[in-house]
C-alpha cells in the first residue's frame, strides 16, 4: 500500500474534512461542486466547464478503469481539484494506458482521498456550492480557511478566454460533406464536433474572441455556441455576437454555456443554481414530443425566463422577445429548471444539458439531427427565396 | 456393488460458520445507516433513536454518535424494553425485565427510529410497537436493523437495513458487538452443507 500524506479540505463556511493526498501534493482552491456520475471520470476531469471548480465525486470508487488515450474531452485536465472517497489501487481496462492518480500527479492536479464524500455532498446540497481549499502541505484548517476566503468567487467569473483555443482548427465531416458550422469555442468538448461530423457537418472551431464576420468567413451555414465555464452574466461579447446572428437569421445552436448566451441574447437573465446539476442521469422533458430523456448535465447557472427560477413549472407558452416568439422547449423534471429554448420566428435553439453525452446516456443525440435539419430547412427556404 | 466402507465412516460434517460482516464492515454499515437516517429525516430533526435490548441499545448509541460526528447534531437516544409485550411470554420461562429509558424530551410528536440487530420474524418489532404505544404517541415510527435475514411472519419491514442476508430457516444469524460481546461481527451458522 502506498503511504499517503495527510491532507485537509476546508470549505468557505469553515467545515473541515480530513483525508489523504491524492494526485499531486500541494494546495488548490476553487468552487466545490459535486458530480453524481458513476462513470466517466476521465471526461469529467478534462471537461473545460469544470475550470476553477473542485469536483467531488459522489461515486465512492474512482479510478478503477484507469485513464486512456481516447476519452479526453480537451487537451488537459481542467478541474481545479479532485475529491474522492476510495481511489482504486489498480486501474484495469482493456483501453487503459495508465493510472488515474499518475495522470493527476503529472498534470499537477491536487486531490484528496478518503474524504466522507457523502457528508460533504449533503453539506453542499443543503448550503449550496461554495469555495473550497485542499491542502496536503498545510494541515492547519484556520490558515487554509483564510486563503479559501480570499479565493475568487464563481459569480462574476469570466473564464472563456482561459479555456478557449488559441488557434482556429477544423474537424472534418465523416463521409459526405453536407454543411459547415462555425463553433465559438468558450470551452468546447471534443465530442461536439465529433457528433456533428457524423451528420456530415464540418466544424470550424474558432477562439472566443472571434467576431461574427470571422465565424461566417469560414463559409459557415450555421453558428454553434459551445459549452464552457464561468458566469454567463459576464459574457457580453458572445451575447452581442449571438444577437447579431439572430438579427441576420443565421441558424444557431447552443449547448450549456452557449444556451445561457442565447438566453441573454434573447433578453432573458441568468442566475446561479443552489448547487447546480452535475451528473449523467438527469431527467429532462422534451415538450415538443412529450418524451423524457435521461441526460448528462454540468451547469451551475441557468436561464431565467418569466415565471421560472423558483422551482415552479415554467408555463408552456410562446414568450415574446426582441427576436420574436420563444418557447421553453426542455425542462428538468427534478427542479423545473429551464433546460432548453427554441425560437419560433428565427432559426435558433439551445439546450442547457449535454446531448454530446460524454460521459452519459445518448438519449439526447437527436438534437444534433435537429440542428442539421434546421440548417437544411434554412438552406432550402433560402434557395426558394433566391429563385 | 457395495460402497467402499471408507465413504460410510467419513467424519460427521462440522457445522459451517461464515463471517458475513467483519469488524470494519460493521462500522462501515453503521456509518451508512447514520447517513441514511440523516437524509431520510431532513437532518434528523425531531428524531429519537430507541434501541431494543440487548444489542439494539448499543447500536442506537453508535448511530447517534456517528450522526453527531457527521453533522454535529445531538440526537436523543433511549432504550425500549419489550419483554412484557412479547407474544411468546406464556411459552417460555420467565425473562428478566429490563429498564426502558426514554430521553428527557419524551417521544410524543417525535419521529422514533427503532433500532435492533436482526430482523427475522418481525415479532420483536411488533412487540416494540405495542411497548411504544404505552409510553407515548410518536409522530411516526421507523425501523433500522443491522441485518435483515428474511422469513417475516408479520407485515413488517425495515426503513434502514445494514445488510440483507438471504438465509434458510435451518441457518442462524448471530450478531456480536464490542459493547456486549467484545467484538463486532455478524456470523451465519449451519444450514449449508
Amino acid at each position: 500500500m502506498v503511504r499517503r500524506r495527510p491532507a485537509i479540505l476546508v470549505l468557505e463556511d469553515g467545515r473541515t474534512f480530513p483525508g489523504e493526498a491524492y494526485g499531486s501534493v500541494g494546495e488548490t482552491f476553487g468552487e466545490a461542486v459535486f458530480n453524481t456520475g458513476m462513470t466517466g471520470y476521465q471526461e469529467t476531469l478534462t471537461d473545460p466547464s469544470y475550470h476553477r471548480q473542485v469536483v467531488v465525486q459522489t461515486a465512492p470508487h474512482i479510478g478503477n478503469t484507469g485513464v486512456n488515450g481516447e476519452d479526453d474531452e480537451s487537451g488537459r485536465i481542467w478541474v481545479a481539484g479532485y475529491v474522492v472517497r476510495d481511489p482504486a489501487r489498480i486501474g484495469s481496462n482493456w483501453r487503459a494506458t495508465g493510472s488515474l492518480e499518475d495522470r493527476l500527479a503529472t498534470e499537477g492536479v491536487v486531490g484528496i482521498s478518503g474524504v466522507d464524500t457523502r457528508a460533504l455532498t449533503r453539506h453542499l446540497r443543503e448550503r449550496g456550492a461554495m469555495r473550497v481549499g485542499i491542502s496536503s502541505v498545510d494541515n492547519d484548517p484556520q490558515s487554509l480557511l483564510t486563503r479559501v476566503r480570499q479565493a475568487p468567487q464563481m459569480v462574476g467569473a469570466d473564464l472563456s478566454a482561459e479555456v478557449t483555443t488559441a488557434e482556429p482548427y477544423v474537424v472534418e465531416a465523416v463521409g459526405e460533406h453536407r454543411f459547415t458550422v462555425a463553433a465559438l469555442d468558450l470551452g468546447i468538448k471534443r465530442n461536439v464536433p465529433r457528433r456533428l461530423a457524423t451528420r456530415g457537418v464540418t466544424t470550424h472551431v474558432l477562439p472566443a474572441s472571434s467576431s461574427i464576420d470571422e465565424l461566417l468567413a469560414t463559409g459557415a451555414d450555421a453558428i454553434f455556441l459551445s459549452p464552457g465555464p464561468g458566469d454567463p452574466a459576464t459574457a457580453d461579447a458572445p451575447v452581442a455576437l449571438a444577437r447579431e446572428a439572430l438579427r441576420r437569421e443565421v441558424p444557431l445552436f447552443g449547448i450549456c454555456f452557449g444556451s445561457q448566451i442565447l438566453g441573454r441574447a434573447l433578453g432573458f437573465g441568468t442566475y446561479k443554481l443552489g448547487y447546480g446539476h452535475r451528473g449523467i442521469n438527469q431527467p429532462v422533458l422534451d415538450r415538443a414530443t412529450g418524451k423524457v430523456e435521461v441526460t448528462s448535465h454540468n451547469h451551475g447557472f441557468a436561464v431565467q425566463v418569466p415565471g421560472a427560477g423558483s422551482g415552479a413549472v415554467v408555463p408552456d407558452q410562446v414568450i415574446d422577445t426582441d427576436f420574436g416568439g420563444v418557447r421553453v422547449s426542455h425542462v428538468c423534471l427534478n427542479d423545473n429548471v429551464v433546460e432548453g429554448l427554441r425560437a419560433v420566428d428565427v432559426p435558433a435553439f439551445t439546450v442547457q444539458y449535454h446531448p454530446e453525452a460524454a460521459a452519459g446516456p445518448h438519449d439526447a443525440d437527436y438534437l444534433f439531427d435537429r440542428f442539421a435539419e434546421l440548417i437544411e430547412g434554412r438552406a432550402l427556404s433560402k434557395g426558394r427565396s433566391n429563385a | 456393488m457395495a460402497y467402499p466402507p471408507a465413504a460410510r465412516s467419513s467424519p460427521p460434517r462440522q457445522p459451517s460458520v461464515k463471517v458475513i460482516l467483519a469488524s470494519a464492515d460493521v462500522q462501515r454499515v453503521v456509518d451508512r445507516i447514520a447517513h441514511q437516517i440523516l437524509e431520510k429525516t431532513q437532518g434528523a430533526a425531531d428524531t429519537v433513536l430507541l434501541g431494543i435490548p440487548t444489542r439494539g441499545a448499543p447500536l442506537a448509541r453508535r448511530l447517534a454518535s456517528r450522526i453527531s460526528a457527521f453533522e454535529d447534531i445531538a440526537v436523543p437516544v433511549g432504550v425500549l424494553d419489550i419483554t412484557l409485550y412479547r407474544d411468546d411470554l406464556r411459552r417460555h420461562a420467565t425473562r428478566a425485565i429490563g429498564p426502558t429509558e426514554l430521553p428527557s424530551g419524551g417521544i410524543d410528536g417525535k419521529r422514533v427510529v427503532l433500532v435492533d440487530d436482526v430482523l427475522f420474524s418481525g415479532r420483536t418489532v411488533r412487540a416494540a410497537l405495542d411497548a411504544l404505544n404505552d409510553v407515548g404517541r410518536p409522530a411516526s415510527v421507523q425501523l433500522a436493523v443491522l441485518v435483515d435475514r428474511g422469513h417475516r411472519e408479520l407485515p413488517i419491514r425495515a426503513d434502514y437495513v445494514g445488510k440483507n442476508i438471504p438465509t434458510s430457516l435451518a441457518e442462524s444469524v448471530k450478531v456480536t458487538l464490542a459493547e456486549t460481546d467484545g467484538a463486532d461481527e455478524v456470523k451465519l451458522y449451519g444450514g449449508t452443507p
